[in-house]
Protein backbone atom coordinates (compact mmCIF):
# COMPACT_ATOMS: atom_id res chain seq x y z
CA UNK A 1 0.00 0.00 0.00
CA UNK A 2 0.88 3.31 -1.20
CA UNK A 3 0.05 5.16 2.01
CA UNK A 4 1.55 8.47 2.34
CA UNK A 5 0.53 9.81 5.81
CA UNK A 6 1.50 13.58 5.38
CA UNK A 7 -1.36 13.01 3.14
CA UNK A 8 -3.62 11.80 5.67
CA UNK A 9 -6.18 14.18 6.68
CA UNK A 10 -8.95 11.24 7.49
CA UNK A 11 -10.75 11.22 10.95
CA UNK A 12 -11.74 8.14 12.64
CA UNK A 13 -15.35 7.06 13.44
CA UNK A 14 -16.55 5.60 16.09
CA UNK A 15 -20.49 4.43 16.67
CA UNK A 16 -21.49 2.99 19.89
CA UNK A 17 -24.68 1.35 20.22
CA UNK A 18 -26.97 3.25 17.75
CA UNK A 19 -30.47 2.92 17.72
CA UNK A 20 -32.82 4.84 15.31
CA UNK A 21 -36.37 4.35 15.14
CA UNK A 22 -38.61 6.13 13.03
CA UNK A 23 -42.04 5.59 14.95
CA UNK A 24 -41.81 5.56 18.85
CA UNK A 25 -43.72 2.32 19.39
CA UNK A 26 -41.03 0.07 21.60
CA UNK A 27 -42.70 -2.91 20.15
CA UNK A 28 -40.88 -1.93 16.71
CA UNK A 29 -36.99 -2.55 16.54
CA UNK A 30 -36.64 0.41 14.50
CA UNK A 31 -34.13 1.23 11.34
CA UNK A 32 -30.82 0.02 13.21
CA UNK A 33 -30.66 -1.43 16.60
CA UNK A 34 -27.27 -1.56 18.57
CA UNK A 35 -25.62 -0.73 15.68
CA UNK A 36 -21.80 -0.50 16.60
CA UNK A 37 -18.73 -0.02 13.61
CA UNK A 38 -15.49 1.88 14.40
CA UNK A 39 -13.63 3.07 11.40
CA UNK A 40 -10.16 3.90 11.58
CA UNK A 41 -8.60 7.17 9.97
CA UNK A 42 -8.07 7.65 6.39
CA UNK A 43 -9.78 4.30 5.69
CA UNK A 44 -11.86 3.64 2.76
CA UNK A 45 -15.01 1.43 4.22
CA UNK A 46 -18.06 0.03 2.07
CA UNK A 47 -21.24 0.06 3.42
CA UNK A 48 -23.63 -3.44 2.19
CA UNK A 49 -26.74 -4.83 2.59
CA UNK A 50 -30.21 -5.38 1.00
CA UNK A 51 -32.16 -2.53 0.63
CA UNK A 52 -34.13 -0.53 3.70
CA UNK A 53 -31.43 -1.83 6.04
CA UNK A 54 -30.64 1.34 6.94
CA UNK A 55 -27.47 2.21 5.14
CA UNK A 56 -28.45 5.79 3.98
CA UNK A 57 -29.82 6.48 7.57
CA UNK A 58 -26.14 5.66 9.08
CA UNK A 59 -24.64 7.94 6.78
CA UNK A 60 -27.23 10.47 7.92
CA UNK A 61 -26.23 9.70 11.71
CA UNK A 62 -22.45 10.06 10.90
CA UNK A 63 -23.33 13.41 9.31
CA UNK A 64 -25.20 14.71 12.20
CA UNK A 65 -27.90 15.01 10.34
CA UNK A 66 -29.82 12.67 12.19
CA UNK A 67 -29.98 12.44 16.21
CA UNK A 68 -29.75 8.31 16.73
CA UNK A 69 -32.17 7.30 19.87
CA UNK A 70 -29.75 5.41 21.30
CA UNK A 71 -25.87 4.95 21.12
CA UNK A 72 -23.15 7.57 20.62
CA UNK A 73 -21.68 8.86 17.68
CA UNK A 74 -17.88 10.00 17.04
CA UNK A 75 -16.04 11.81 14.11
CA UNK A 76 -12.45 12.48 16.00
CA UNK A 77 -12.98 13.19 19.17
CA UNK A 78 -16.40 14.99 18.71
CA UNK A 79 -20.26 14.48 18.28
CA UNK A 80 -21.32 15.54 14.92
CA UNK A 81 -23.24 18.34 14.26
CA UNK A 82 -26.02 19.30 11.41
CA UNK A 83 -23.72 21.26 8.64
CA UNK A 84 -20.78 19.43 10.26
CA UNK A 85 -17.86 20.64 8.00
CA UNK A 86 -15.76 17.73 8.77
CA UNK A 87 -18.22 15.78 7.36
CA UNK A 88 -18.71 15.73 2.87
CA UNK A 89 -22.08 14.22 1.84
CA UNK A 90 -22.83 13.51 -1.94
CA UNK A 91 -25.83 11.50 -2.62
CA UNK A 92 -27.42 9.30 -4.53
CA UNK A 93 -28.80 11.98 -7.01
CA UNK A 94 -26.73 15.04 -7.44
CA UNK A 95 -28.82 17.80 -5.90
CA UNK A 96 -27.49 20.35 -8.11
CA UNK A 97 -29.28 23.92 -8.41
CA UNK A 98 -30.35 24.03 -11.51
CA UNK A 99 -30.56 27.72 -12.04
CA UNK A 100 -26.75 27.94 -10.97
CA UNK A 101 -24.00 27.41 -13.07
CA UNK A 102 -21.24 24.05 -12.12
CA UNK A 103 -19.05 26.77 -9.96
CA UNK A 104 -21.65 27.97 -8.42
CA UNK A 105 -22.86 25.01 -7.35
CA UNK A 106 -19.95 23.55 -6.31
CA UNK A 107 -19.31 26.73 -4.34
CA UNK A 108 -22.37 27.10 -2.72
CA UNK A 109 -20.69 25.27 0.85
CA UNK A 110 -18.22 27.93 0.79
CA UNK A 111 -21.03 30.49 0.25
CA UNK A 112 -22.73 28.96 3.04
CA UNK A 113 -19.70 28.92 5.25
CA UNK A 114 -19.02 32.70 4.47
CA UNK A 115 -15.90 32.33 2.39
CA UNK A 116 -15.49 35.79 0.75
CA UNK A 117 -16.59 35.21 -2.83
CA UNK A 118 -13.16 35.80 -4.37
CA UNK A 119 -11.65 32.93 -2.46
CA UNK A 120 -14.54 31.11 -3.60
CA UNK A 121 -13.98 30.82 -7.32
CA UNK A 122 -10.38 29.56 -6.85
CA UNK A 123 -11.04 26.86 -4.22
CA UNK A 124 -14.42 25.69 -6.54
CA UNK A 125 -12.33 25.45 -9.19
CA UNK A 126 -9.48 23.59 -7.82
CA UNK A 127 -12.45 21.01 -6.38
CA UNK A 128 -13.63 20.85 -9.88
CA UNK A 129 -10.54 20.23 -11.64
CA UNK A 130 -9.80 17.46 -8.68
CA UNK A 131 -12.60 15.57 -10.59
CA UNK A 132 -11.73 16.55 -14.00
CA UNK A 133 -14.63 18.96 -14.77
CA UNK A 134 -12.88 22.47 -14.79
CA UNK A 135 -14.15 22.71 -18.74
CA UNK A 136 -17.79 22.61 -17.37
CA UNK A 137 -17.32 25.51 -14.46
CA UNK A 138 -19.71 27.84 -16.55
CA UNK A 139 -22.25 24.97 -17.83
CA UNK A 140 -25.61 24.69 -16.38
CA UNK A 141 -26.41 20.93 -14.67
CA UNK A 142 -29.22 20.94 -17.64
CA UNK A 143 -25.99 21.14 -20.15
CA UNK A 144 -24.38 18.18 -18.40
CA UNK A 145 -24.59 14.17 -18.80
CA UNK A 146 -25.36 12.00 -15.41
CA UNK A 147 -22.12 11.29 -15.13
CA UNK A 148 -20.59 14.78 -15.38
CA UNK A 149 -23.71 15.89 -12.65
CA UNK A 150 -22.13 13.49 -10.35
CA UNK A 151 -18.67 14.71 -10.71
CA UNK A 152 -20.44 18.13 -10.06
CA UNK A 153 -21.72 16.17 -7.03
CA UNK A 154 -18.59 15.32 -5.74
CA UNK A 155 -16.73 18.17 -6.45
CA UNK A 156 -19.50 19.83 -4.25
CA UNK A 157 -18.99 17.46 -1.49
CA UNK A 158 -14.71 17.98 -1.91
CA UNK A 159 -14.65 21.95 -1.91
CA UNK A 160 -14.36 22.36 2.12
CA UNK A 161 -11.73 19.59 2.07
CA UNK A 162 -13.58 17.25 4.96
CA UNK A 163 -11.45 14.51 6.34
CA UNK A 164 -14.69 12.57 5.91
CA UNK A 165 -16.72 11.80 2.96
CA UNK A 166 -20.16 10.15 3.13
CA UNK A 167 -20.67 8.67 -0.51
CA UNK A 168 -24.61 7.55 -0.62
CA UNK A 169 -24.60 5.38 -4.04
CA UNK A 170 -23.67 8.43 -5.70
CA UNK A 171 -22.51 5.87 -9.06
CA UNK A 172 -25.70 3.97 -9.01
CA UNK A 173 -27.96 6.03 -11.90
CA UNK A 174 -24.64 5.60 -13.96
CA UNK A 175 -23.84 2.88 -16.54
CA UNK A 176 -21.70 0.24 -16.30
CA UNK A 177 -18.62 1.47 -17.99
CA UNK A 178 -18.83 4.93 -16.63
CA UNK A 179 -19.04 3.63 -13.27
CA UNK A 180 -15.88 1.36 -14.12
CA UNK A 181 -13.81 5.03 -14.70
CA UNK A 182 -15.35 6.45 -11.67
CA UNK A 183 -14.16 4.08 -9.42
CA UNK A 184 -10.54 4.29 -10.52
CA UNK A 185 -11.44 8.11 -10.06
CA UNK A 186 -12.14 7.93 -6.91
CA UNK A 187 -9.50 5.62 -5.76
CA UNK A 188 -7.51 8.08 -7.03
CA UNK A 189 -8.86 10.79 -5.25
CA UNK A 190 -8.30 8.98 -2.16
CA UNK A 191 -5.57 8.13 -2.35
CA UNK A 192 -4.18 11.64 -3.11
CA UNK A 193 -5.88 12.70 -0.09
CA UNK A 194 -6.71 10.25 2.51
CA UNK A 195 -9.84 11.10 3.76
CA UNK A 196 -12.24 8.48 5.63
CA UNK A 197 -15.10 7.40 3.02
CA UNK A 198 -18.04 5.79 4.01
CA UNK A 199 -19.39 4.58 0.82
CA UNK A 200 -22.84 3.42 0.56
CA UNK A 201 -23.64 0.75 -2.00
CA UNK A 202 -25.53 -2.12 -3.40
CA UNK A 203 -22.54 -3.74 -5.39
CA UNK A 204 -20.49 -6.14 -4.18
CA UNK A 205 -17.88 -5.90 -6.64
CA UNK A 206 -17.69 -2.04 -6.71
CA UNK A 207 -17.38 -2.50 -2.42
CA UNK A 208 -14.28 -4.98 -3.34
CA UNK A 209 -12.80 -2.91 -5.68
CA UNK A 210 -12.78 0.25 -3.66
CA UNK A 211 -12.99 -0.28 0.16
CA UNK A 212 -10.26 -1.56 2.14
CA UNK A 213 -13.23 -3.17 4.36
CA UNK A 214 -16.67 -4.35 3.18
CA UNK A 215 -19.04 -4.00 6.33
CA UNK A 216 -22.15 -6.30 5.63
CA UNK A 217 -25.37 -5.19 7.37
CA UNK A 218 -28.57 -7.24 8.33
CA UNK A 219 -32.03 -6.42 6.89
CA UNK A 220 -34.20 -3.97 9.40
CA UNK A 221 -33.40 -3.07 12.00
CA UNK A 222 -29.65 -3.23 10.75
CA UNK A 223 -26.92 -4.23 12.36
CA UNK A 224 -22.98 -4.81 11.60
CA UNK A 225 -22.96 -8.95 10.83
CA UNK A 226 -19.71 -9.10 8.84
CA UNK A 227 -16.71 -7.23 8.13
CA UNK A 228 -14.56 -8.66 5.47
CA UNK A 229 -11.03 -7.13 5.35
CA UNK A 230 -10.30 -6.52 1.34
CA UNK A 231 -6.59 -6.64 1.74
CA UNK A 232 -6.03 -5.96 -2.08
CA UNK A 233 -2.90 -3.59 -3.02
CA UNK A 234 -3.67 -0.28 -4.42
CA UNK A 235 -4.00 1.02 -6.78
CA UNK A 236 -6.46 -1.94 -7.69
CA UNK A 237 -5.72 -2.54 -11.63
CA UNK A 238 -7.96 -4.44 -13.40
CA UNK A 239 -5.58 -7.40 -13.11
CA UNK A 240 -5.72 -7.24 -9.26
CA UNK A 241 -9.25 -7.14 -9.48
CA UNK A 242 -9.29 -9.87 -11.81
CA UNK A 243 -7.14 -11.78 -9.51
CA UNK A 244 -8.37 -14.80 -7.15
CA UNK A 245 -8.27 -12.46 -4.05
CA UNK A 246 -10.44 -10.20 -5.05
CA UNK A 247 -13.10 -13.44 -5.96
CA UNK A 248 -12.71 -14.92 -3.03
CA UNK A 249 -13.33 -11.50 -1.03
CA UNK A 250 -16.40 -10.87 -3.33
CA UNK A 251 -17.75 -14.30 -2.60
CA UNK A 252 -17.08 -14.11 1.13
CA UNK A 253 -19.57 -10.76 1.32
CA UNK A 254 -22.00 -12.38 -0.93
CA UNK A 255 -22.05 -15.18 1.69
CA UNK A 256 -22.44 -13.07 4.91
CA UNK A 257 -25.27 -11.18 2.91
CA UNK A 258 -26.87 -14.68 2.00
CA UNK A 259 -26.89 -15.63 5.69
CA UNK A 260 -28.30 -12.44 6.85
CA UNK A 261 -31.01 -12.17 4.73
CA UNK A 262 -34.41 -13.15 5.86
CA UNK A 263 -36.38 -16.43 5.14
CA UNK A 264 -38.64 -15.21 3.06
CA UNK A 265 -36.42 -13.27 0.74
CA UNK A 266 -33.84 -16.05 0.08
CA UNK A 267 -36.00 -18.21 -2.95
CA UNK A 268 -35.57 -14.35 -4.97
CA UNK A 269 -31.97 -14.08 -4.86
CA UNK A 270 -30.16 -16.77 -4.72
CA UNK A 271 -27.02 -15.36 -6.52
CA UNK A 272 -26.81 -11.65 -5.79
CA UNK A 273 -26.47 -9.99 -8.78
CA UNK A 274 -22.85 -7.73 -8.72
CA UNK B 1 -38.96 41.11 -37.27
CA UNK B 2 -40.81 38.44 -38.41
CA UNK B 3 -42.65 38.99 -34.86
CA UNK B 4 -43.09 42.49 -35.84
CA UNK B 5 -44.63 41.64 -38.73
CA UNK B 6 -47.48 39.62 -37.39
CA UNK B 7 -48.11 42.35 -34.66
CA UNK B 8 -48.42 44.76 -37.83
CA UNK B 9 -50.74 42.20 -39.57
CA UNK B 10 -53.00 41.33 -36.74
CA UNK B 11 -53.19 45.33 -36.39
CA UNK B 12 -54.22 45.73 -39.80
CA UNK B 13 -56.73 42.94 -39.63
CA UNK B 14 -58.32 43.93 -36.37
CA UNK B 15 -58.80 47.48 -37.84
CA UNK B 16 -60.17 46.46 -40.98
CA UNK B 17 -63.22 44.49 -39.09
CA UNK B 18 -63.65 47.61 -36.49
CA UNK B 19 -64.04 49.70 -39.98
CA UNK B 20 -65.94 47.04 -41.97
CA UNK B 21 -68.97 47.08 -38.99
CA UNK B 22 -69.32 50.71 -38.90
CA UNK B 23 -69.63 50.74 -42.14
CA UNK B 24 -72.06 47.81 -42.78
CA UNK B 25 -73.83 48.45 -39.48
CA UNK B 26 -74.30 52.17 -39.96
CA UNK B 27 -73.50 52.69 -36.65
CA UNK B 28 -73.25 56.66 -35.64
CA UNK B 29 -70.14 57.77 -34.00
CA UNK B 30 -71.41 57.79 -30.27
CA UNK B 31 -72.16 54.16 -30.35
CA UNK B 32 -68.66 53.00 -32.28
CA UNK B 33 -66.84 55.94 -33.90
CA UNK B 34 -64.35 54.67 -36.94
CA UNK B 35 -61.03 54.05 -36.42
CA UNK B 36 -59.54 57.15 -38.43
CA UNK B 37 -62.11 58.83 -36.32
CA UNK B 38 -60.79 57.99 -33.32
CA UNK B 39 -57.07 58.21 -34.60
CA UNK B 40 -58.27 61.85 -35.73
CA UNK B 41 -59.89 62.86 -31.75
CA UNK B 42 -56.59 61.54 -30.26
CA UNK B 43 -54.18 63.75 -32.06
CA UNK B 44 -56.02 66.75 -31.29
CA UNK B 45 -55.86 64.96 -27.84
CA UNK B 46 -52.36 65.10 -27.44
CA UNK B 47 -52.09 68.45 -28.88
CA UNK B 48 -53.92 70.10 -26.50
CA UNK B 49 -52.50 67.92 -23.75
CA UNK B 50 -55.38 66.80 -22.33
CA UNK B 51 -54.47 62.85 -22.94
CA UNK B 52 -50.90 63.63 -21.48
CA UNK B 53 -52.34 64.97 -18.55
CA UNK B 54 -54.70 62.25 -17.69
CA UNK B 55 -52.25 59.95 -18.67
CA UNK B 56 -49.50 60.86 -16.42
CA UNK B 57 -52.10 61.02 -13.41
CA UNK B 58 -52.90 56.83 -14.33
CA UNK B 59 -49.17 56.35 -14.73
CA UNK B 60 -48.37 56.94 -11.66
CA UNK B 61 -51.07 55.52 -9.88
CA UNK B 62 -49.91 51.96 -12.27
CA UNK B 63 -46.07 52.38 -11.18
CA UNK B 64 -46.73 53.32 -7.82
CA UNK B 65 -49.73 50.70 -6.70
CA UNK B 66 -47.63 48.17 -8.58
CA UNK B 67 -44.19 48.48 -7.11
CA UNK B 68 -45.92 49.22 -3.98
CA UNK B 69 -48.50 45.75 -3.79
CA UNK B 70 -45.46 43.26 -5.44
CA UNK B 71 -43.21 44.17 -2.77
CA UNK B 72 -45.59 43.50 -0.10
CA UNK B 73 -47.04 41.11 -1.93
CA UNK B 74 -43.84 38.81 -2.46
CA UNK B 75 -42.79 39.23 1.45
CA UNK B 76 -46.06 38.42 3.15
CA UNK B 77 -46.02 35.55 0.06
CA UNK B 78 -42.73 34.12 1.35
CA UNK B 79 -44.08 34.49 5.42
CA UNK B 80 -47.19 32.50 3.90
CA UNK B 81 -45.06 29.78 2.28
CA UNK B 82 -42.73 29.38 4.76
CA UNK B 83 -44.96 28.83 7.40
CA UNK B 84 -47.82 26.89 7.86
CA UNK B 85 -48.89 28.52 11.15
CA UNK B 86 -49.07 32.67 9.09
CA UNK B 87 -50.94 30.94 6.53
CA UNK B 88 -53.66 29.53 8.52
CA UNK B 89 -53.89 32.95 10.29
CA UNK B 90 -53.88 34.90 7.48
CA UNK B 91 -55.20 33.68 4.52
CA UNK B 92 -58.75 33.91 5.49
CA UNK B 93 -58.22 37.72 5.53
CA UNK B 94 -56.12 37.58 2.49
CA UNK B 95 -59.32 35.66 -0.07
CA UNK B 96 -61.97 37.84 2.56
CA UNK B 97 -60.28 40.96 1.38
CA UNK B 98 -60.04 39.61 -1.75
CA UNK B 99 -63.41 38.43 -2.79
CA UNK B 100 -64.89 42.06 -1.48
CA UNK B 101 -65.02 43.70 -4.85
CA UNK B 102 -62.72 46.19 -5.23
CA UNK B 103 -65.37 48.67 -6.28
CA UNK B 104 -67.07 48.39 -2.93
CA UNK B 105 -64.32 49.03 -1.09
CA UNK B 106 -62.38 51.31 -2.94
CA UNK B 107 -64.47 54.42 -1.50
CA UNK B 108 -63.47 52.99 1.67
CA UNK B 109 -59.99 53.41 0.89
CA UNK B 110 -60.39 56.74 -0.70
CA UNK B 111 -61.79 58.21 2.87
CA UNK B 112 -59.21 56.21 5.08
CA UNK B 113 -56.24 57.37 2.95
CA UNK B 114 -56.94 61.25 2.47
CA UNK B 115 -58.50 60.78 -1.60
CA UNK B 116 -55.25 62.10 -2.74
CA UNK B 117 -52.62 60.08 -4.39
CA UNK B 118 -51.53 58.22 -1.73
CA UNK B 119 -55.56 56.57 -1.44
CA UNK B 120 -55.53 55.32 -5.03
CA UNK B 121 -51.65 53.93 -5.07
CA UNK B 122 -53.42 52.01 -1.49
CA UNK B 123 -56.64 50.84 -3.87
CA UNK B 124 -54.32 49.81 -6.95
CA UNK B 125 -51.62 47.83 -4.21
CA UNK B 126 -54.60 45.88 -2.75
CA UNK B 127 -55.75 44.45 -6.27
CA UNK B 128 -52.41 43.35 -7.03
CA UNK B 129 -51.68 41.91 -3.69
CA UNK B 130 -53.57 38.79 -4.28
CA UNK B 131 -52.32 36.95 -7.37
CA UNK B 132 -49.08 37.93 -6.67
CA UNK B 133 -48.98 36.69 -2.73
CA UNK B 134 -50.77 33.81 -3.60
CA UNK B 135 -48.07 33.02 -6.39
CA UNK B 136 -45.23 33.39 -3.94
CA UNK B 137 -46.71 31.50 -1.68
CA UNK B 138 -47.03 28.29 -3.93
CA UNK B 139 -43.90 28.83 -5.20
CA UNK B 140 -41.94 28.85 -2.53
CA UNK B 141 -43.88 25.67 -1.41
CA UNK B 142 -42.25 24.26 -4.94
CA UNK B 143 -38.73 23.82 -3.59
CA UNK B 144 -37.53 20.58 -4.09
CA UNK B 145 -37.05 18.56 -0.69
CA UNK B 146 -33.97 17.17 -1.92
CA UNK B 147 -32.31 20.26 -2.67
CA UNK B 148 -33.64 21.54 1.10
CA UNK B 149 -31.93 18.51 2.35
CA UNK B 150 -28.91 18.95 0.81
CA UNK B 151 -28.81 22.73 2.15
CA UNK B 152 -29.52 20.96 5.46
CA UNK B 153 -26.37 18.99 5.03
CA UNK B 154 -24.09 21.56 4.35
CA UNK B 155 -25.56 23.58 7.24
CA UNK B 156 -27.51 26.52 5.53
CA UNK B 157 -29.59 28.49 8.27
CA UNK B 158 -32.89 29.42 7.27
CA UNK B 159 -32.23 32.97 5.99
CA UNK B 160 -29.78 31.32 3.47
CA UNK B 161 -32.27 28.06 2.53
CA UNK B 162 -35.02 31.14 1.34
CA UNK B 163 -32.22 33.16 -0.55
CA UNK B 164 -30.29 30.28 -2.15
CA UNK B 165 -32.93 27.55 -2.69
CA UNK B 166 -37.07 28.81 -2.03
CA UNK B 167 -36.34 32.56 -3.73
CA UNK B 168 -35.02 31.07 -6.88
CA UNK B 169 -37.16 27.80 -7.03
CA UNK B 170 -40.22 30.10 -6.57
CA UNK B 171 -39.14 32.72 -9.44
CA UNK B 172 -40.67 31.47 -12.42
CA UNK B 173 -43.80 31.33 -10.49
CA UNK B 174 -43.93 34.41 -8.74
CA UNK B 175 -43.07 35.83 -12.51
CA UNK B 176 -46.39 34.40 -13.08
CA UNK B 177 -48.17 36.15 -10.71
CA UNK B 178 -46.51 39.69 -11.80
CA UNK B 179 -48.11 39.53 -15.22
CA UNK B 180 -51.47 38.94 -14.02
CA UNK B 181 -50.91 42.08 -11.19
CA UNK B 182 -49.58 44.71 -13.61
CA UNK B 183 -53.12 44.41 -16.15
CA UNK B 184 -54.40 44.19 -12.77
CA UNK B 185 -52.88 47.48 -11.90
CA UNK B 186 -54.53 49.04 -14.36
CA UNK B 187 -57.69 48.18 -13.42
CA UNK B 188 -56.90 49.04 -10.05
CA UNK B 189 -55.66 52.76 -11.00
CA UNK B 190 -59.37 53.24 -13.16
CA UNK B 191 -61.47 52.12 -10.06
CA UNK B 192 -59.05 54.53 -7.31
CA UNK B 193 -59.98 57.20 -10.16
CA UNK B 194 -63.51 56.33 -10.06
CA UNK B 195 -63.86 56.84 -6.25
CA UNK B 196 -62.91 60.16 -5.96
CA UNK B 197 -60.18 62.24 -8.95
CA UNK B 198 -59.66 64.55 -10.66
CA UNK B 199 -57.49 63.89 -13.50
CA UNK B 200 -56.19 60.13 -14.99
CA UNK B 201 -57.80 58.07 -17.71
CA UNK B 202 -60.72 56.16 -15.34
CA UNK B 203 -62.09 60.16 -15.34
CA UNK B 204 -61.57 60.91 -18.73
CA UNK B 205 -63.85 58.02 -19.65
CA UNK B 206 -66.11 59.21 -17.25
CA UNK B 207 -66.24 62.97 -18.75
CA UNK B 208 -65.78 61.64 -22.63
CA UNK B 209 -68.98 59.48 -21.86
CA UNK B 210 -70.80 61.34 -18.96
CA UNK B 211 -69.96 64.55 -19.67
CA UNK B 212 -69.61 65.29 -23.41
CA UNK B 213 -71.01 62.52 -25.08
CA UNK B 214 -67.64 62.09 -27.20
CA UNK B 215 -67.37 58.29 -27.82
CA UNK B 216 -64.23 58.68 -29.90
CA UNK B 217 -62.52 60.45 -26.43
CA UNK B 218 -63.78 57.63 -24.81
CA UNK B 219 -62.11 55.02 -27.25
CA UNK B 220 -58.50 57.17 -26.58
CA UNK B 221 -59.02 56.74 -23.55
CA UNK B 222 -59.61 52.98 -23.33
CA UNK B 223 -57.07 52.45 -26.01
CA UNK B 224 -54.45 54.21 -24.11
CA UNK B 225 -55.22 52.27 -21.13
CA UNK B 226 -54.63 48.88 -23.22
CA UNK B 227 -51.26 50.05 -24.30
CA UNK B 228 -50.45 50.66 -20.77
CA UNK B 229 -51.43 47.74 -19.96
CA UNK B 230 -49.43 45.64 -23.02
CA UNK B 231 -46.40 48.19 -21.80
CA UNK B 232 -45.76 46.98 -18.46
CA UNK B 233 -46.97 43.28 -19.14
CA UNK B 234 -43.88 43.36 -21.63
CA UNK B 235 -42.00 44.86 -19.45
CA UNK B 236 -42.25 42.29 -16.88
CA UNK B 237 -42.18 40.09 -19.25
CA UNK B 238 -38.80 41.31 -20.46
CA UNK B 239 -37.33 41.48 -16.99
CA UNK B 240 -38.50 37.83 -16.51
CA UNK B 241 -36.53 36.59 -19.40
CA UNK B 242 -33.64 38.31 -17.88
CA UNK B 243 -34.27 36.61 -13.97
CA UNK B 244 -35.25 33.72 -14.55
CA UNK B 245 -32.84 30.95 -16.17
CA UNK B 246 -34.05 28.70 -19.12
Amino acid sequence: MSSDTSRAIGLAIRLDGIGVRFSPSTEELGVLHELTLEIAPGSFVALIGPNGCGKSTLLLVIAGLLQPASGSVLVGDRRPSPGDARVGLAFQQPRLMPWRSILDNVSMPLEIAGVPAAERRGRAGIALERVGLASAAALRPGQLSGGMAQRAALARALVLDPPVLLLDEPFSALDALTRETFNAELERLWLDRRCTIVLVTHSVSEAVALADRVVVMSPRPGRVVRSVEVGIGRPRTPELLGGPNAADRASEVREALAAARPLELRPWAEGVTA
Amino acid sequence: MKRLATAALSLAVFLLIWKAAVVIGGYPDYILPAPEAVLERGLRAIASGVLWEHTAATLAEVVLGFVVGASVAVAVGTALGKSVFIERALSPYIVAAQAVPILALAPLLDIWFGGGLLARVAICALIVFFPIAIATMVGIRSADPLLAEMLRSLGATTAQRTRLLEIPSALPVIFGGLRVGVTLAVIGAVVAEWAGARTGLGVLVLIANQGLFDTALMFVALATLATIGLVFYGLVVFVERRVVPQ
